[in-house]
């Protein structure tokens, strides 16, 4: 198989690439891009260790082709620090001692940032729910829920 | 804790921005010039001969850039003494997944495609694979010969004394280790017993399912240096593995621990290191390999399965009279689990004046076994924690009063003869007793409310560690442990404490093994209790050594002297300071008359401080679908003294959601011919956050002798009591027994339709 452009924008810059058609959008960003902040925990899509957004909705990125992604707008967890610095939800997890291991952590906090773009106020059950496809072997999830409690609680204050 | 600086406070984690920014680096992350992928072809038997393997297709696909058989190694046996030697399988497999073929190519698409071209002969033979079957003479053999058992992993935790039966004859057996433990009379036990409950337990394998699958990066220099970039739980002991296993002097070897995602006991065994070794030094380059998930769950080291058949007896007074205990514990191919920690806990927790304890530990054709938080104590605490709630129901006494009138205290003898250690049971037992969650435990239809206790005994390892005072007066503690969930800011905690400054003047590093101080494996809770107790000791040194700059430059003796607001000043006169940039300034300045700062901390700790965990649950019981939900959860543990209250609860919760994963939905389900059938996070399943409620904790501080500060280990306990926590829980709700593990909702409708033909 021959490799083929795949134009993107990555943490809002534009990208041009060559990759391979059976590449995923995983593989080209960890591998082509050198974005190694999403993980990959299970290649299946059953972890939630590579989620990012595409075009603002979580995706688990090993289950996304790469060319897919074609002309689209990807967010990893690099893309959630600005100049400004880390993303209330990544000061969150480390204040309130939500990672242990970290392996899972990068996919976690791009899906909490989800859930709070979309929902502002979610109650704990929602926060559950919106993070029941994030697995963590460490933490007992306890931690994130507060995490993610913090944050809201700010915003409204 | 008010008189602290830093002891007891919830310090964040240095480490932890780099965590949530994707800036942490894990061994999957590197890329290095000219690096090839490796992988691995794996049997699809559990037991087969080897006949031929065809490798030329292979090796001509254009990338690939070595293929590896064992007929190419030098120094694989085909008896291996352990599963880190089995590098590659010589003339049979053992069980299913085992490597047979290693491939190095420009990608990993094509290592892949590689591995689809080699192609193996192989004849099936007769598989042992259920435990009890592969016990009885005439069973298919795993070992051919016998060779000496590796209990190096069981050192890694060193647990405690055991009593092994040798064996009496040199013929291969599948019963690879046998102990036996008794006192008392216990058949006059039996006899003089008013109620006796007889049960068989079952915990399955459950895997330890860290979210990183191992990975490992090799590359060797032109003097033959081996350097492994690893993601593993202990520098050192991996060094020596690989030395071994290559034959090499460690001086040759480097290992560097990258950030580990996840171990549970299970990255202490090398199953992938020397085999990437190995390709690195046949293609001269560098070679990165990491597993899939399906290989974690098929071919890695899962935790042992355990049947235990238990009789206890007590008279109507309360009194207990004998305890009858028989283990069977299936390791896979190869011997070396944590039998004696499930025979001392089941019949160790509660004083039985006489007892019976054998145990066998059983080899079959499936994946080895490693350790897995706690190796053993969930199974045996599981086993005599459900007894004693149906002792106590049989006796009609509560079940709280009967575990406080038996449980063992410091003094008195565990199964082994040897006595318990200064230790908290009784102290988390009360503390669950008067928690307002059991306190104020209301009965309603299909809810119930169970706890259960249990502990760890903790491991023991010499330890070193350093302590240097930097040009701005900064202090760098430099270490050779691992990090695997945040220990190294309690250690920025232990030596902030002793030298008497915030824990944010302190930084820390992980050396590699050419340059770090000796620190043991980060397993069986011991890092703080024996690094922790290096680092104080390298910081009292590094202490003094300031005290004596600062006597010459005050004029003054050290012991007028402290350090304070990052000063040193006479004590009652401050302003006769110098401060510890100045210190750090004039001991390493040239020409300086001072001599540079470098504590050095050197210790052995040589007795044990168990650390007790009890957990309480409230369960909701659908008799409709047999579902099981938790509403509520509370951990209690004694830690000896919290460090770092925030790092202690991420422990605790942590481990109970991994023992309620062993209660309610985690087992490894294996086919009558030894192949996996659910190899993917889908199909095993562990908690997710919709399954679990907020985890209270409850941190009891009983302080220990021996530990820095008073401190306990703390991240086996956790894991250990919530099986039985849970198995009581829905006792209570449904009246029913589940010895078998996982209770599952099929099991749960199953055992309320038996009760309600039966009744």
């Amino acid at each position: 198989m021959s490799k083929q452009i795949l134009h993107l924008t990555v943490n809002g810059e534009d990208r041009e690439i060559l990759v391979q058609p059976y590449q995923t959008l995983l593989e080209v960003l960890r591998d082509e891009i050198g974005l190694t902040g999403a993980k990959e925990g299970c290649g299946t899509g059953d972890c939630g260790c590579c989620t990012v957004l595409l075009d603002g909705k979580p995706v688990t990125s090993c289950l996304v082709v790469g060319l897919q992604a074609d002309g689209h707008q990807v967010t990893t967890v690099e893309g959630l620090e600005s100049d400004d610095g880390l993303d209330p939800i990544q000061q969150a997890f480390v204040r309130r001692g939500a990672l242990q291991c970290g392996f899972c952590i990068p996919g976690a906090v791009v899906m909490a940032r989800a859930l709070l773009n979309e929902n502002p106020n979610p109650t704990e059950a929602e926060i559950r729910w919106a993070m029941a496809g994030n697995l963590c072997r460490c933490t007992g999830y306890t931690k994130w829920i507060e995490a993610i409690q913090d944050v809201v609680q700010e915003v409204k204050a | 804790m008010t008189d602290t600086l830093a002891i007891g406070q919830r310090v964040d984690r240095a480490e932890g921005v780099g965590k949530v920014t994707g800036r942490a680096t894990y061994v999957a992350d590197l890329k290095v010039a000219g690096m090839l992928y490796g992988k691995m072809l794996r049997s699809p038997h559990a037991h087969a001969k080897i006949r031929s393997i065809d490798v030329e297709k292979a090796r001509a696909l254009p990338g690939v850039r070595c293929v590896l058989t064992a007929a190419d190694l030098d120094h694989v046996d085909d008896e291996p003494a352990s599963r880190a030697h089995a590098v590659l399988a010589k003339g049979r497999v053992r069980f299913q997944g085992q490597p047979v073929a290693a491939v190095a190519a420009d990608d990993v698409h094509t290592a892949e495609e590689a591995l689809d071209l080699i192609e193996v002969e192989y004849e099936i033979l007769p598989a042992a694979i259920d435990p009890l079957e592969a016990m009885q003479d005439g069973a298919p053999q795993v070992r051919q010969r016998l060779v000496e058992n590796d209990d190096s992993e069981a050192q890694a935790h060193a647990t405690v004394a055991t009593n092994e039966v040798k064996p009496t004859s040199n013929k291969p057996t599948n019963v690879s280790t046998r102990i036996h433990f008794a006192r008392g009379d216990v058949a006059r036990g039996f006899q003089d017993s008013d109620v006796i409950i007889e049960q068989t337990y079952h915990i399955p394998h459950v895997h330890q399912s860290y979210m990183e699958p191992r990975a490992a990066l090799a590359s060797w220099d032109h003097q033959g240096h081996l350097t492994v970039h690893a993601s593993c739980q202990g520098i050192f002991a991996l060094r020596a593995e690989l030395a071994s296993i290559l034959h090499i002097p460690e001086s040759r070897v480097t290992v560097i621990a990258e950030e580990i995602g996840g171990g549970f006991g299970a990255k202490i065994q090398p199953i992938i290191e020397p085999i990437t070794a190995l390709l690195a030094q046949k293609t001269r380059r560098p070679v990165k390999l990491v597993l899939s998930r399906s290989e974690e769950l098929i071919a890695a080291t899962p935790a042992p399965e355990t049947i235990v058949e238990l009789k206890t007896g007590a008279k109507r007074d309360g009194s207990l009279t004998a305890l009858k205990a028989r283990v069977v514990m299936d390791v896979g191919c190869f011997p070396g689990g944590p039998l004696n920690n499930v025979c001392l806990l089941a019949a160790g927790l509660y004083k039985f004046p006489a007892l019976e304890v054998d145990g066998f530990e059983v080899l079959t054709h499936k994946a080895s076994q490693a350790a897995y938080r706690a190796p053993g104590a969930p199974h045996g605490t599981f086993v005599i924690e459900s007894q004693m709630d149906a002792l106590a129901s049989a006796l009609g006494i509560d079940r709280m009063e009967l575990r406080l009138r038996h449980c063992i205290a410091t003094g008195d003898l565990m199964p082994n003869g040897h006595p318990w250690p200064f230790n908290g049971m009784r102290q988390v037992l009360d503390a669950i007793a008067c928690h307002p969650a059991w306190l104020e435990r209301k009965q309603a239809p299909n809810r119930g409310v169970g706890f259960a206790v249990g502990g760890w005994m903790g491991g023991l390892q010499p330890a070193s560690a350093t302590v240097r005072m930097d040009r701005d007066g900064s202090l760098m503690i430099v270490t050779g442990a691992v990090d695997l969930t945040g220990t190294h800011t309690a250690f920025r905690q232990i030596a902030a404490e002793e030298i008497g400054v915030a824990a944010d003047q302190v930084a820390i590093t992980t050396a590699n093994t050419d340059s770090a101080p000796f620190a043991g494996t980060s397993a069986g809770s011991k890092v703080i209790y024996t690094i922790g107790n290096a680092v104080k000791a390298a910081a009292a040194d590094a202490r003094e050594q300031i005290l004596e700059i600062a006597s010459r430059e005050l004029e003054a003796a050290p012991v007028d002297l402290e350090i304070r607001n990052g000063k040193v000043s006479v004590k009652g006169a401050a302003e006769r300071s110098i401060s510890l940039s100045k210190i750090g300034q004039v001991s390493t300045a040239i020409g300086s008359k001072h001599t540079p700062v470098l504590g050095r901390g050197t210790t052995t700790v040589t007795q044990q401080s168990p650390g007790f965990a009890g957990q309480l649950a409230e369960v909701e019981v659908d008799p409709g679908t047999g579902n099981v939900t938790i509403l509520r959860y509370v951990s209690f543990q004694d830690v000896g003294r919290a460090i770092n209250p925030t790092l202690v609860e991420g422990q605790m919760q942590g481990g109970s959601a991994q023992g309620i994963g062993i209660a309610l939905s985690e087992q490894l389900v294996y086919s009558p011919d030894g192949r996996l059938l659910n190899a993917s996070l889908l199909d095993y399943r562990t908690m997710t956050a919709i399954d679990l409620p907020n985890i209270e904790t409850v941190i009891v501080e009983v302080p220990s002798p021996y530990g820095p500060f008073g401190a306990k280990g703390a991240g086996e306990p956790p894991i250990v009591p919530g099986p039985a926590a849970l198995a009581n829980a829905v006792r209570d709700a449904t009246g029913c027994d589940f010895p078998d593990l996982p209770i599952t909702p099929e099991k749960v409708v199953n055992a309320l339709r038996r009760a309600a033909a039966t009744s």
